[in-house]
């Protein structure tokens, strides 16, 4: 009898019971591929991978009690009448029998998935833990088009790309109000994130707000796992604003589509609100303080609808003292930790205009989210171009038409990189027609990866300039902040020193090395001629010793390992010996850039 | 009608028109399909009844067919056949060969047979008779043949029945029509291949003869096998007039009167708007289009309700990785690849390629939008939901922890470390080296044929002896009293008087190697087969010649006895000389594969025979197999026996170095793999815990191997030292190494003809 030769009647056990193949799963449920995916998706219930692969090793294995989980959700039964109705709405048509099918379309089964969040996320902080990959896919359908088209045979709706739009609209303003932005990266990929939320750190990427290229994929799993995470984050989002005190959906205004749609109905809507107020947009701080007023009472139905639409056109269009006044009231100001006020004071008592050509959405989002005050070209904006209190203005354009000579012209990078330095950064570099200092990512840590671009460490420096010499001069306010060439002068004195301290270091260690080179080399000169009888000279064979020593005592404990452990060993060599190779090709290059630019 | 004038020509005679058409229509009605072009004919019998359309066709045709045919009829066989088939049908008609009139009255006939329809078919005919007069019988009709009785009257029976016969049936007076005569099938192809009318020929077996289809008729077929009306002229789709109409007749079709319930209310319906308006009424249909709305989101997470997860465990997939430097839009210079890196990609394979090209982008409106977005969701969208995930526990430790704790090497000295000395005088690969036992001098044998003597602590030479062949292996007596020296050289054995000793042992070795070559003579006639016993004058002492190369020479622990090896001795490969006897003897077990190496228990009466695969421990006394250490090698190369004899280390050719505890298991208690290279010697030290192999690859690895007296404490294994100093020579590294009897010393013999001293 073989071995794996089971008597009839006798159970099966162990991997063989446990685990089953996905299309032993499908045959389980009863339902077709493409439903049994979307439950997969929507569950979040994926192949485990079992220790003994029974069926073999190409199979993808679920466990029985996934299985078991899904087939006793009651969105499988839902799943199923969707494809009855299906059938019948098909049957009638093709029957032409018009009259029945217009009453069935009036009644579409549907299916909602606020148990499915609750039970994949019972506690908010989960739901924050995962929200990265659900956040990008936001953001990128969120930049799709909102135009009806059919892709690959799929259609992706117009108004999912508008709740999209909206709900990474929300999203964004809940970070940029309460600063929770703390990175930011301009990738080719486009534009990286990373917010602190409760503790958790979110990452998202948001494209470049330009044409997208749609490929030939399945855009039935791209919109099932959308469908997810577009009611995920809409109850992330009420979480969010109502930890904050402000209601959510923030609007309940048909006009809230035309927000959605575009930053720059969005700011008109604004504009039409605040003169429904009878407030001029200059009296801003008014507003706000009204608002304020507003938000305390909260007794008057209309006055905190119109008060909610204030408050999610704020953000994007940049209220500053609204913000600040919401922030304060917020009442989170006690529980603000050291970063956040940091983050909330960086671009303090700072205006900033835009240009056309940067890139709006992103600068309207980071800008105000370190607390700055922006406005930018066009229609709504809350301030003009002339205005004198501008200091920066934020160009992407070789040659500028009309200068102030009161502000600075940078690019939308320096922005970027002063986020991610936490200060400002002279402007002198990223000026208007120069190719701006490399950008670089915040999110490597250069130390562990053993090479530290330039740039990275002239920021440092920059730092502890600051930290030294600026920070103890809070009673000079803004203007010393902002004015170029005092705070160059400070950072350049600051850089001496440093520079001066370093090399003392160095002379130093460079002496002390020295030192014990030449007392090894003597030692070594000692010891090898009295031993030897032919008399080797030292000089040859001391410099490769060394070397050979350190080696032999690497080898001979790898000797005595067990094959398991030395194995893993060398595999672990192998990938620092990769990682090494990768910085020293970085060094080389970097040595040879260097090069050229010296000879040239 | 077409055809007609062709027959005509090609018989010159008149005929009996009706009877022939009769036949004819009998014929075509019996159309048998051996014929390839089955289906025309059968559309041609069909077609005749349509043929009336035909008939109104233009005289040209007519002619144009029959110029056709006249050169057909010129053939010679058609005429014949067809000049026969006259007469038949003359015979038949029995003096009757007379003019139109005549075919008129018989075409009536025919009519009043049944088909009356196309009186003008015959009319035609007819004129076209009377036009002719001379004309023969038609063979080939018309369109208008269906009319035309058959000639043939036997009817729907098989054909076979008059397959012998002389006749094919009977015409309509019941005389015999006769079978015309075969044209063999040769000339019947010939006249087909110059007939380029032939495939408009059928064969009718039913009437004997052959039909040609006019040009009309082959129209009609083509238009018949598309599916289409006969006729090019007829419209399928002409206007429907209805022949029925309605408009100003005055009386209705019915006359009954309209039935009262169509005047009344009906009952039900009112039942029916009953039943609404109380339902409306009780609110229970209502009429407001949109259901109320509930706010689609609320406190998801507020509740207090336990906050569990339900299922198995959840395994979050892991974070999608953070860019780095070289994904920046601009990034600093380093991270973009030269052109040739560039390039160079292209010789990667395909997943080793990076998958992402670093570039620079001089300002932020200069970058495009990137292509793959979409294409990296839908990536990650399928590994979350399609790819298995398991925890796995991410080895995150430190190197260093992996390796052992091993006592600091400081406590464990003294060691040899470093060379101390090198005796030079060797011209060839110095292959074997001994300590004698008190640790005063060594021997070595080297591949130029010479045994040297050093003193240890000067590094002279004390004697050379010129054996002539290479020297496998020399071997001191362990007995201090006795210096002498065993040689392995060739065939041979020599046992040398050294000359170290003292007068007294000097007089005593004299003895005991003079002694031996009458000995040896006395016995050898015992063991001359294996083993001759011979005085050597030239280097005084004694040579034992063997039959095959001796390897190895291995002293007893009390210097009387030596055993020998053999490789390809086979059952007498390891022997056992007694030399105070001079006696010979083979190991009295069988050995099992080619031996390698031999060596002595220390203490007791063991003997180990190490072959290519395994170890073997034989007892001397009970003269039987002990033990089997197998080594799991790919070949054993040397073995040496710890002082305390219950341990084994052995080398081997694949650079494995297995210490056994011969206690504990059969198996190695540890395998130290030390060198690249095939190991060439091992060796114990005698008093301190050190032992050592040398390999081809010049190098000597000395080791800590401390061996407990308590049982439960395994042996303690440490590499020291890694001794270099030799270098390479054809290949091979340190060909020997031996420890000093007494000092933690280390002599290693290599192939660079030096012998090295390494000295704590």
């Amino acid at each position: 009898m073989p071995k794996h030769y089971r008597p009839p009647g006798k159970k099966k056990e162990g991997n063989a019971a446990k685990y089953v193949t996905r299309s032993q799963a499908v045959k389980n449920l009863q339902v077709s591929l493409p439903v049994f995916r979307k439950l997969c998706i929507l569950k979040g219930v994926f192949p485990r991978e079992p220790k003994k692969k029974v069926k073999g090793n190409h199979h993808s294995y679920y466990h029985m009690k996934d299985i078991m989980f899904l087939r006793h959700d009651p969105l499988l039964e839902k799943l199923r009448d969707i494809r009855a109705y299906e059938k019948k709405v098909k049957k009638a048509m093709s029957k032409k029998n018009r009259d029945l099918a217009e009453r069935l379309l009036t009644r579409k089964p549907t299916y909602t998935l606020d148990r499915l969040i609750k039970e994949r996320y019972p506690k908010f902080i989960d739901a924050l833990r995962d929200l990265d990959d659900c956040l990008s896919m936001v953001h990128l359908f969120a930049a799709l088009p909102a135009v009806d088209r059919a892709v690959d045979g799929e259609k992706i709706p117009v108004d999912r790309v508008h709740n999209c739009r909206r709900l990474s609209h929300e999203w964004q303003a809940y970070i940029s109000r309460t600063h929770k932005l703390r990175k930011t990266f301009i990738s080719v990929k486009g534009i990286y994130y990373q917010a602190e939320v409760e503790g958790q750190k979110i990452t998202w990427l948001t494209p470049h707000a330009l044409q997208q290229v749609l490929p030939e994929v399945d855009y039935r799993v791209l919109l099932t796992f959308l469908e997810f995470y577009e009611t995920l984050l809409a109850f992330v989002n009420f979480k969010l604003y109502h930890s904050i005190n402000v209601k959510y959906p923030p609007i309940l205004d048909p006009r809230l589509e035309a927000l959605a749609a575009d930053l720059y109905a969005l700011s008109r809507y604004f504009d039409a609100n605040a003169q429904s107020s009878s407030m001029k947009t200059k009296a801003i701080t008014s507003t706000g303080s009204e608002q304020v007023e507003d938000q305390k009472e909260g007794a008057e139905l209309d006055e905190a609808e119109l008060r909610l639409a204030q408050l999610q056109q704020q953000l994007p269009s940049n209220e500053p003292g609204a913000l600040m006044h919401l922030v304060e009231d917020a009442a989170s100001e006690d529980e603000e930790d050291v970063e956040t006020r940091e983050c909330k004071n960086l671009f303090k008592n700072m205006k900033f205009f835009l240009s056309r050509e940067v890139p709006r959405e992103s600068l309207l989002f980071i800008i105000p989210a370190f607390g700055g005050i922006v406005s930018w070209e066009g229609e709504g904006a809350p301030f003009e171009e002339s205005d004198q209190s501008i200091t920066h203005q934020v160009v992407d354009r070789p040659a500028q038409g009309r200068k102030f000579l009161t502000r600075e012209y940078v690019q939308p990078q320096w922005v970027y990189d002063c986020v991610n330095a936490r200060i400002i950064l002279p402007t002198e570099k990223y000026m208007v027609g120069c190719i701006p200092p490399p950008h670089l990512s915040p999110f490597v840590d250069n130390e562990a990866e053993g090479h530290i671009p330039e740039y990275a460490e002239a920021i440092e420096r920059l730092k502890a300039a600051e930290r030294k010499e600026v920070l103890p001069l809070p009673g000079m306010g803004k203007e010393d902040l902002d004015d170029p060439q005092n705070l160059l002068g400070i950072i350049d004195r600051a850089e001496a020193i440093e520079a001066a301290k370093r090399k003392q270091k160095m002379s130093m260690l460079e002496k002390q090395y020295h030192e014990e080179l030449k007392l090894e080399l003597q030692g070594a000169e000692y010891s090898a001629p009295s031993t030897d009888i032919e008399g080797r000279d030292a000089e040859g064979d001391t410099a490769p010793d060394l070397q050979q020593l350190a080696e032999d005592a690497a080898n001979m404990s790898k000797v005595v390992m067990p094959r398991k452990k030395r194995k893993l060993l060398e595999a672990m060599e192998i990938g620092k010996e990769r990682k090494r190779a990768h910085v020293l090709r970085l060094k080389e290059r970097k040595k040879k850039i260097d090069e050229a630019k010296k000879s040239a | 009608m077409g055809p007609r004038p062709r027959k005509e020509n090609g018989s010159g005679k008149p005929k009996n028109e009706k009877a022939e058409k009769k036949v004819q229509k009998l014929k075509e009605k019996n159309v048998e399909e051996n014929l390839k072009r089955i289906e025309e004919a059968e559309a041609a019998a069909e077609s005749s009844e349509d043929s009336p359309f035909l008939s109104d066709s233009g005289e040209d045709d007519d002619e144009s067919l029959s110029e056709d045919n006249g050169s057909i009829s010129e053939s010679g066989s058609e005429q014949s056949k067809l000049s026969e088939d006259e007469d038949v049908v003359r015979a038949g008609d029995g003096g009757n060969p007379t003019g139109a009139s005549d075919d008129d009255t018989d075409h009536s006939s025919g009519d009043s047979l049944g088909e009356g329809d196309d009186n003008d078919d015959y009319h035609g005919e007819d004129s076209h008779g009377g036009s002719d007069d001379s004309r023969e019988v038609v063979e080939e009709s018309d369109s208008s043949e269906d009319e035309v009785a058959p000639r043939n009257t036997i009817g729907n029976v098989p054909l076979e029945w008059y397959k012998d016969e002389e006749h094919i049936g009977y015409d309509l007076s019941g005389k015999k029509i006769k079978k015309k005569e075969r044209q063999s099938k040769l000339d019947s192809f010939l006249a087909s291949v110059d007939d380029s009318k032939n495939w408009r020929k059928i064969y009718d077996e039913y009437n004997d003869e052959e039909v040609e289809l006019t040009k009309e008729e082959t129209k009609l077929i083509r238009r018949l096998l598309k599916g289409k009306a006969p006729h090019a002229d007829f419209d399928p789709y002409a206007p429907y007039v209805d022949w029925f109409a309605w408009d100003g007749a005055k009386h209705p079709l019915s006359n009954a009167p309209e039935p009262k319930r169509r005047f009344i209310p009906s009952k039900w319906e009112s039942k029916m708007v009953l039943r609404y308006v109380r339902a409306i009424r009780k609110g229970l249909i209502k009429f407001d289009d949109k259901p109320k709305e509930e706010p689609r989101f609320y406190a998801l997470w507020d509740d207090s309700t336990p906050a569990e997860r339900q299922g198995l465990a959840y395994i979050p997939a892991p974070k999608p990785k953070l860019p780095g430097h070289e994904e920046s839009y601009n990034p600093s210079p380093e991270y973009i690849p030269t052109q040739e890196e560039i390039n160079s990609y292209q010789l990667m394979f395909e997943e080793d390629r990076p998958k992402f090209i670093p570039k620079q982008h001089t300002s932020l409106r200069s970058v495009p939008a990137y292509e793959k977005a979409v294409r990296e969701t839908f990536d990650r969208c399928l590994d979350l939901y399609l790819c298995p995930r398991v925890r796995k526990k991410r080895i995150n430790i430190d190197p260093e922890s992996l390796k052992p704790k091993l006592p600091s090497r400081k406590d464990l000295k003294p060691y040899p470390t470093t060379c101390y000395l090198e005796y030079k005088g060797h011209k060839g690969p110095v292959t074997t080296i001994c300590t004698e036992s008190t640790g005063q001098w060594i021997a070595s044998g080297s591949k130029d044929g010479t045994v040297r003597i050093w003193e240890v602590e000067t590094g002279r030479c004390l004697q050379v002896w010129d054996i002539g062949e290479t020297i496998e292996e020399v071997a001191w007596n362990p007995l201090t009293e006795f210096p002498i020296l065993a040689v392995a050289a060739g065939q041979d054995v020599f046992i040398l008087d050294t000359g170290c000793g003292s007068h007294e042992q000097q007089k005593k070795i004299e003895e005991l190697l003079h002694v031996e070559p009458q000995k040896a003579t006395d016995d050898s006639d015992i063991s001359a087969s294996i083993v001759n016993w011979v005085r050597d004058d030239r280097h005084g002492g004694i040579r034992l010649k063997h039959f095959k190369t001796v390897t190895k020479v291995e002293w007893h622990r009390k210097g009387d006895y030596l055993s020998t090896l053999m490789p390809s001795g086979e059952s007498q490969s390891v022997l056992i000389h007694q030399l105070s006897k001079g006696l010979t003897q083979r190991i009295p077990f069988k050995t099992k594969g080619i031996p390698v190496s031999t060596a002595f228990h220390p203490t007791r009466s063991i003997f180990f025979t190490a072959t290519k695969k395994d170890v073997r421990v034989y007892d001397l006394l009970k003269q039987k197999l002990i033990k089997k250490l197998e080594a799991g090698v790919r070949e054993i190369s040397s073995v040496a026996i710890h002082p305390g004899g219950d341990n084994a280390i052995v080398g081997s050719k694949d650079g494995k170095l297995c210490w056994f505890d011969m206690d504990l298991s059969s198996r190695p208690y540890r395998v130290l793999r030390c060198h690249p290279k095939d190991i060439t010697g091992v060796a114990y030290h005698r008093s301190y815990p050190l032992f050592a192999s040398c390999s081809d690859d010049c190098t000597a690895y000395v080791f800590h191997g401390m061996v407990y007296s308590d049982m439960n404490q395994n042996p303690l294994i440490v590499p020291l030292e890694i001794l270099r100093g030799h270098s390479s020579a054809d290949g091979r590294g340190v060909l020997d190494c031996k420890f000093h009897p007494r000092q933690p010393w280390l002599f290693t013999a290599g192939a660079d003809s030096l012998i090295k001293l390494y000295c704590h």
